[in-house]
């Protein structure tokens, strides 16, 4: 009784850990966005939406860090993390509609190519996706490991 | 397999702030840039072209150096034809750099009248299209372009031939005095000369006259040219022809019956 009372304890405590780990980290994204949207805000009245599309993806990716962060430990958290690469890459190539942006302000036709920025942030999640994979199979291999015959 | 791991994910991290501190970092350079261009000026070269030369300055307050800046000019004639274009180029601007420059063009104004005489007689409208390139952090190129028109001049608007005079000086000779006037439109000055050939009905060359213009940009023109002519040949219709020798174009003839 006096055991399981413990046991009961330590996964709540466990349980609040990671929550208070997983609030810290979805406040440290949040306060990076926040000053980085700073640098951006001025340029984020010439082009229309971009506010909206930064927002959603750091409101996906926060979601993802503390779903992450609560599953750690699980089979849970390897798919989470291949989800959150993947999510990335997606994001990338459908909000940067190629790598070539076009705006028009008052009769200037502004086209920047972003393709080169696109590529390097492609092969950086396809790196994150790599690593998520090899967690994956480090997570099945060391649960085979402690596995009774 | 969790040392490679976390060397991954550390790398794949430090590459990620590298690059999102680039990009922001980019941007905001991009907000520093300044260009101004300057009052065009409209000069003449020594092979008698018209040249239109637009003051550029472009002032670098960024963290980055621009690379390529390249400005294209475009002149376009209301048909969309390309007139003539200029281009001017820089390789690098330094930050906290301040770079003059020129974008030149220059206009034959002959080629252009054998495209449409109008020109000459009529205002109207010329296409400019701008287009301007550079690479920002040497991984961002970002072109802008725009069009707009502006106003052509004809150097002959409302080119009138009056009634001419006859005069008689003896029994074989006279005197044809013919005026003529036209409004200086464009943005140069004419200066150069008229030649009027005058011709009876059976094309035979009755005489002709020249006199020397000289029309300030913007201003009217009315003189007369005074001619002396065989009596006998002169019938009671004909034409005129007219030409101009001007330092910028040459032109004629343009006939003008009369009787």
């Amino acid at each position: 009784m006096v055991e399981t009372s413990n046991d009961s304890n330590k996964k709540l405590r466990g349980i609040s850990f990671k929550a208070l780990k997983a609030t810290m980290k979805g406040a440290l994204v949040y306060a990076v966005y926040y000053i980085l949207w700073m640098f951006i805000a001025p340029i984020s009245q010439m082009i229309p939406g971009l506010q909206l599309m930064i927002e959603t993806f750091v409101a996906v990716y926060i979601i993802f860090i503390i779903v992450e962060e609560l599953t750690s430990g699980t089979i849970y958290n390897c798919f989470f993390n291949v989800a959150k690469a993947l999510f990335v890459i997606g994001y990338l190539i459908s909000a940067f509609n190629g790598g070539i942006f076009g705006i028009t302000y008052q009769n200037i036709n502004l086209i920047v190519d972003l393709r080169l920025v696109l590529e390097i942030a492609t092969i950086l999640s396809l790196l994150g996706l790599a690593k998520s994979v090899f967690q994956t199979i480090n997570f099945m291999s060391e649960k085979a490991e402690y596995a009774p015959i | 397999m969790r040392i490679p791991i976390k060397i991954m994910s550390l790398a794949t991290t430090f590459f990620w702030i590298f690059l999102i501190a680039i990009l922001i970092t980019a941007v905001y350079s991009a907000k520093d840039l300044q260009f101004s261009f300057g009052q065009p000026q409209l000069l003449t070269t020594s092979d008698n072209k018209l040249l239109f030369s637009i003051p550029i300055t472009i002032i670098n307050k960024g963290f980055y150096d621009i690379d390529y800046f390249n400005l294209t000019t475009k002149i376009l004639d209301k048909d969309g034809f390309e007139i003539t274009n200029g281009s001017t180029f820089i390789p690098v601007i330094e930050k906290d750099q301040e770079v003059n420059a020129t974008n030149n063009m220059t206009m034959d104004i002959n080629d252009l009248l054998q495209r449409n005489e109008n020109y000459l007689f009529n205002d109207t409208e010329l296409g400019i299209d701008e287009i301007g390139s550079i690479r920002i952090a040497e991984i961002i190129p970002v072109q802008a372009s725009t069009n707009f028109s502006i106003r052509w001049g004809a150097p002959l608007y409302n080119f009138t031939l009056g009634q001419y005079q006859y005069t008689p000086i003896n029994f074989t000779q006279a005197s044809i005095t013919i005026p003529i006037s036209f409004d200086n439109h464009a943005s140069f000055n004419l200066d150069g000369s008229i030649q009027i050939r005058m011709y009876n009905n059976t094309n035979g060359l009755v005489g002709g006259g020249q006199t020397d213009i000289e029309v300030l940009q913007s201003s009217h023109y009315s003189e007369c040219i005074e001619f002396v002519v065989q009596t006998m040949r002169i019938t009671e219709s004909g034409h005129v022809e007219v030409y101009f020798n001007t330092s910028f174009f040459d032109y004629g003839p343009i006939v003008i019956p009369y009787g």
